[in-house]
């Protein structure tokens, strides 16, 4: 399977048999001239292409440090056009205002006058150096808001894209390959093996998924070794039982029996005759995993693994703005829609690459 | 096809109103008793009702409900009451205590109580078969418990007695002064002795269920609600005012302050950390200093934390003011010494930000503008609140001192696991007074006990400590106690104090009465009333 | 078939056995223990707690204890919950949690599949994109988000449902509502997306040719052939998001104040209750193996080319 040779003549045979009408053109080429076509999935191949040069250009793009916090700066909403020296006084109006109405007074009393032409006056004149440079801080602009601590939305998120495009696409993609090369030998073979296999897979659902990784964090110890092996051990098992259905029902047609009769080996058979012919789920089923290993990430936090403060995370921030939600609905609002963008962009992509792949919609065209 | 699931819808619907209509009269029917019922967010699903297994905030709000022991206490300042004991004197220089039983008291089945109950209660809660949890609370107090309670002796070695059927008389370690108030915690509760017989573990279910306290379990549907009744054969039945109190576990603090803000509770035990900026303004919202402290635990053996000069830096390294000002919010006091303010006691001084300084010490330690100081981690549990402090403090280390840290989250069991062990390099921890005294601050630091996970160790301070247990109450003792603290804080910065706690609680006052705030966040149910 | 059917009911027994041996195992390696406070508590003190719970024996024998009491059906003490045994626990709030789940997943059954059907059929049509975007939403967005903003629209700006609780008070019927739509979301999303994935395939496939060949009206076709090709992936996914969906979730249960058993899967491993871990695994796992055991028998019936010798 592994060398060069089988795989070229390999791929002769597949063309001959499934399709008749196209020759000389590669596998690939034909899926990606069909690919073109479709302009949703082009959407989504650009945007996917898009978030993973941001976010691994993050370190010298002109955004603010995803880790530094100016207090004064917390919790200041979304603006394209206000400094945040002035969104920081609107605050302060307005906590004040609160306050005013408790105390059911409608003017401001000395002290709260003086903090705020303080607050005016260190607008214009507080300095900071960062990067070097000494800079009028309140001066500086917070595209996508800031957080409780006052650090730039902005940066988090791209700084936290990284991590959780990184685990979503690591995570299925392994989770992916060990269940497809279990689910089809198991379906394929049967009998003991599948029978085995299948136990095996229920045995490890059985087991308690969160002892499991903080067992395996008080062993080994956090590190990003450790956070892929707690990602893959049991996320496996749900693609290894559907590849395993879908093997067992095509195992028997027509075109599996004609390449059995040519006396192609069974290895042959389910990675080159099988599973073509399963893609189509599999690329369902895999872009359906992408969130829920993004959002297993920040559970795994909570044990301990994934991500340390204060490097972040799309679940992470989610997960810390919802207590806030009412009052500074851009804290959920824009990693969410990160978030769901990408995943939007996750999807388009595969059903393209399902159709472009599918080896019966050739027969369409 | 389509006709049939018409069909199936109409049917559906029609169930619905019938059955929504039916339940409405009969909620109309309730209404004209009006019954004044009082509902609660109790944070948690208590981990038991029996006296002697439990240990938690939530466990104490029902405990206050269905049982009394011998003293209670009073809802305005967490003061001493007398409950089952009507009275007691102090004698032998305050280490034996003698109660007076009051006269007619009964449990909820009829069964009468005397000294003889007391008695037995308490022996039950330190027979090690009982495998109480805060068995060692009792033994802090009375002369021969902890013998029984290790096994190394029977029961008779306790030194509690009754003297005739309403005189109970107890001998104490030592001249405590705090012992009587110590004495309305739930480990001295007192239990139906003949009611476990008969039912065995069960005998806390609703159906089985014997208590003394000013309400009587009604019914207990676990994980979402228990709700209590008043006891007709209490005492002081005629002080009892609400008619049912609601006690809902519920986890999620959005879902409790949402229901608070819709009126389906009429008490919050806790508000949304996020929300407080906004909330604090409230007429409703009441925040009240606690007898607790939240701190950072040194590894005081391990480099270079070993050094009482880093130590200090790293503690006068941020500010504190910023941090519950700017963070935490909710009213939290800077602190920098280990014991809250507390009437009688000598505040020590305490190390206060001084970055200056903390630069200076760090280069005497051998690491000027944190240059060479090795790569450690702050260890707390996870949560958001610990999160963000840690966050802040390892900022503030960073560009104050120059000294690099990271952060290492472990989830509850792990952490304390971990901390315990003394396997970290600095740990959060938060201590709440078990009773109203400094003592409860300070015991736990003594050299091997198993609280200290920082592993400070000072003989002068274990010799004040344990000289100040045999001492009577006044302020020759506190002085004594104060310069323990002045050692452990001042001198070697054993542990790095934080801030003191508040308890958030919100209630509408101008509607509920017998209600007050104090350092123990006490609130028994038996003097809430509905105000008119 | 009655053969396999039998083999693969003795083959339960010891697949539970590995199960429940394995999870003693890791339980008893992770740190900390069920007993541990924020106030360490004196060696004496604990000795007694683990005396009283057998805690101090060697493994082997609590290990044999415990077999031995499961046998007899006795799952043992909570131990964080002192008061209620694990039978108890579990069976007050798994009834909770197999009527929300069995509803969310009736919906979400229902309503997925009729999704992926219009949209495979309108391929690359604005009905399909729209269905797949509900479907990506609801995938993507996490049950702790729309849980609270459901919690929001319904309970603190509309005000026409309480905020959480569970069938309890007169509108105990309008409890259900927010927790079911939240359970169902991803579930409803992933089903959408497979059965649209299958359909396609189906439609594509020899016998669909056939039968529009033989003039079969279209709603025929979708109902006798294309549905029931394109509920295999469907139900093997159904096999183990049913396992997943009426063993609760602990969000929604805590979002809502709902006493299912969701809950205990999480808090009994942080809390190292040792013997509510056991229970809740052993619930768990018989509920995944029935389940499996059923969507074999279901694909044979489903899909004529399967056979089990």
């Amino acid at each position: 399977m592994s060398d060069n040779k089988v795989k070229n003549t390999n791929k002769h045979e597949a063309v001959n048999e499934f399709n008749q009408t196209l020759k000389g053109e590669s596998l690939t080429a034909d899926a990606w001239k069909r690919l073109k076509k479709n302009k949703m999935s082009m959407f989504g191949l650009v945007m996917v292409a898009l978030y993973a040069l941001l976010a691994s250009l993050a370190p010298i793009l002109p955004i603010h440090a995803y880790d530094r916090q100016i207090l004064d700066h917390q919790y200041l909403p979304p603006s394209l056009t206000k400094t945040a020296g002035e969104l920081m006084i609107e605050r302060q109006i307005d906590l004040i205002g609160r306050l005013m109405a408790k105390e059911k007074r409608s003017e401001m009393n000395e002290a709260e006058k003086e903090r705020i032409a303080q607050m005016e006056y260190d607008v214009d004149h507080q300095t900071m150096v960062i990067d070097g440079k000494e800079i009028l801080v309140h001066k500086m602009r917070y595209l996508l808001g800031t957080d409780d601590l006052g650090r730039d939305m902005l940066s988090r998120i791209i700084y936290g894209g990284q991590v959780s495009m990184a685990i979503g696409l690591i995570g299925t993609i392994t989770s992916v390959i060990i269940g497809i090369v279990i689910g089809a030998i198991a379906g394929y073979v049967g009998g003991k093996v599948d029978y085995f296999i299948s136990r095996f897979i229920e045995v490890m659902y059985g087991l308690p998924y969160m002892l499991l990784v903080i067992i395996l964090m008080a062993i080994f110890g956090k590190n990003i070794f450790n956070l892929f092996i707690a990602l893959s051990v049991v996320s496996w098992l749900t693609t290894a039982r559907v590849m395993r259905g879908q093997i067992m029902s095509l195992k028997n047609s027509v075109f599996v029996e004609a390449a059995r009769s040519m006396g192609a080996s069974p290895g042959r058979i389910i990675f080159k005759h099988l599973v073509p012919n399963t893609l189509g789920i599999i690329i369902v089923y895999a872009t359906l995993r992408v969130p829920a290993f993004i959002m297993l990430e920040s559970f795994l936090s909570f044990l301990g693994l994934g991500v340390s403060a204060p490097y972040a995370s799309w679940g992470s921030l989610i997960q810390d703005s919802m207590q806030g939600m009412t009052n500074f609905p851009w804290r959920l609002i824009w990693p969410a829609f990160a978030m769901a963008l990408f995943l939007f962009s996750m999807n388009f992509l595969g059903d393209g690459l399902r159709d472009a792949f599918d080896p019966q919609s050739k027969n369409r065209v | 096809m389509k006709k049939a699931l018409l069909a199936l819808l109409a049917a559906l619907m029609a169930f619905a109103f019938v059955s929504c209509g039916g339940k409405e009269e009969a909620a109309e029917v309730a209404k004209v008793k009006e019954p004044v019922e009082f509902r609660l967010n109790n944070g948690a699903e208590p981990e038991s009702l029996d006296p002697h297994l439990i240990q938690g905030v939530p466990e104490h709000r029902i405990y206050e409900a269905l049982f009394e022991g011998l003293i209670i206490y009073n809802y305005e300042d967490a003061s001493p009451l007398p409950g089952v004991a009507e009275s007691w004197e102090a004698s032998n220089g305050g280490t034996t205590y003698t109660f007076k039983i009051r006269k007619g008291l009964v449990w909820t089945d009829g069964v009468k109580i005397d000294a003889h109950t007391v008695v037995d209660s308490w022996i039950r809660m330190l027979d090690p078969a009982t495998g109480s949890n805060y068995a060692w609370f009792p033994n802090m107090f009375i002369k021969g418990a902890e013998a029984f309670n290790s096994g190394e002796a029977g029961a008779d070695s306790v030194q509690i007695r009754a003297i005739d059927d309403m005189t109970f008389q107890m001998d104490l370690l030592g001249p405590l002064p705090y012992v009587i108030g110590a004495l309305a915690h739930y480990s001295f509760g007192i239990v139906p002795m003949h009611a476990i017989e008969k039912y065995g573990n069960d005998w806390t279910k609703p159906e089985n269920f014997v208590g003394n306290g000013p309400f009587i379990l009604e019914s207990w549907v676990p994980q979402d609600k228990i709700t209590v009744v008043p006891n007709e054969k209490y005492w002081d039945a005629e002080a009892v005012k609400l008619d049912r109190v609601v006690y809902l576990p519920i986890e999620d603090q959005n879902t409790s302050h949402n229901m608070y803000l819709n009126g389906e509770i009429d008490w919050d035990t806790t508000a949304p950390q996020d929300q407080i900026e906004q909330i604090q303004f409230r007429d409703d919202y009441h925040a009240t200093p606690q007898l607790g402290t939240y701190y950072y635990v040194f590894q005081n053996e391990k480099k270079p934390f070993d050094d009482p000069r880093v130590r200090k830096a790293l503690s006068m390294g941020f500010n504190r003011k910023n941090l519950v000002e700017k963070i935490t919010k909710a009213g939290q006091i800077p602190a920098y010494s280990m014991v809250p303010d507390m009437a009688g006691y000598p505040a020590t001084s305490g190390n206060y930000e001084d970055i200056n300084q903390a630069k200076k010490l760090l280069a005497e330690a051998g690491y000027p503008g944190g240059e060479g100081f090795p790569a450690f981690e702050i260890l707390y549990n996870t949560s958001e609140g610990h999160k963000k402090i840690a966050e802040y403090i390892q900022s503030e280390w960073k560009n104050n001192l120059g000294v690099n840290v990271t952060l290492l989250n472990q989830e509850w069991a792990t952490y304390l696991s971990t901390r315990n062990m003394g396997d970290f390099q600095v740990a959060r921890a938060g201590w709440i007074g078990d009773y109203q005294d400094p003592n409860t601050f300070l015991d736990m630091f003594i050299s091997g006990t198993p609280m200290n996970g920082g592993k400070y160790s000072n003989p002068k301070y274990d010799e004040l400590i344990s000289k100040a247990a045999t001492m009577a109450d006044g302020p020759e003792r506190m002085s004594v106690l104060a310069q323990a603290e002045k050692i452990f804080i001042e001198e070697d910065m054993g542990v790095m104090p934080i801030y003191y706690y508040v308890t958030i609680n919100m209630i509408d006052l101008n509607k509920w009465g017998g209600f007050s705030f104090n350092v123990l966040d006490t609130h028994p149910p038996k003097d809430i009333y509905l105000k008119k | 078939m009655t053969k396999y059917i039998l083999k693969r009911f003795l083959g339960m027994i010891p697949t539970l056995l590995i199960i429940t041996t394995v999870a003693f195992i890791i339980m008893r390696i992770a740190p900390g223990g069920p007993f541990d406070r924020e106030r360490a508590i004196p060696p004496a003190v604990q000795a007694n707690i683990e005396a009283k719970y057998h805690l101090d024996e060697p493994l082997i024998k609590q290990y044999f204890r415990y077999l031995g009491g499961i046998i007899r059906g006795d799952f043992g003490p909570s131990y964080k919950y002192k008061d209620q045994t694990v039978t108890d626990l579990i069976s007050n709030s798994l009834p909770h949690s197999l009527l929300l789940g069995t509803l969310a997943l009736m919906a979400a059954t229902f309503f997925g599949v009729l999704a992926g059907i219009i949209a495979a059929l309108n391929q690359n049509t604005w009905l399909d994109y729209t269905a797949m975007s509900i479907a990506v939403f609801g995938v993507s967005v996490p049950a702790f988000v729309i849980g609270p903003v459901l919690m929001l629209i319904f309970a603190m700006k509309l005000k026409i449902l309480p905020t959480s609780g569970w069938i309890t008070g007169p509108d105990g019927w309008k409890t259900v509502l927010m927790p079911l739509i939240a359970l169902s979301m991803s579930y409803f999303a992933s089903i959408a997306r497979l059965s649209r994935s299958s359909v396609l395939e189906v439609i594509r496939s020899d016998y669909v040719r056939t039968a529009k060949a033989k003039g079969l009206s279209p709603t025929m076709i979708i109902l006798k052939h294309v549905l029931k090709g394109a509920m295999l992936p469907v139900v093997s996914y159904l096999g183990i998001a049913y396992s997943g969906i009426i063993t609760g979730s602990v969000v929604i249960e805590q979002i809502f104040r709902i006493p299912g058993l969701g809950r205990f899967f999480v808090q009994s491993s942080l809390n190292r209750d040792y013997t509510m871990i056991m229970g809740v695994i052993i619930v768990y796992s018989t509920v995944v193996i029935l389940m499996n055991f059923l969507v074999d028998i279901l694909y044979s019936f489903l899909d004529p080319r399967i056979s089990y010798q």
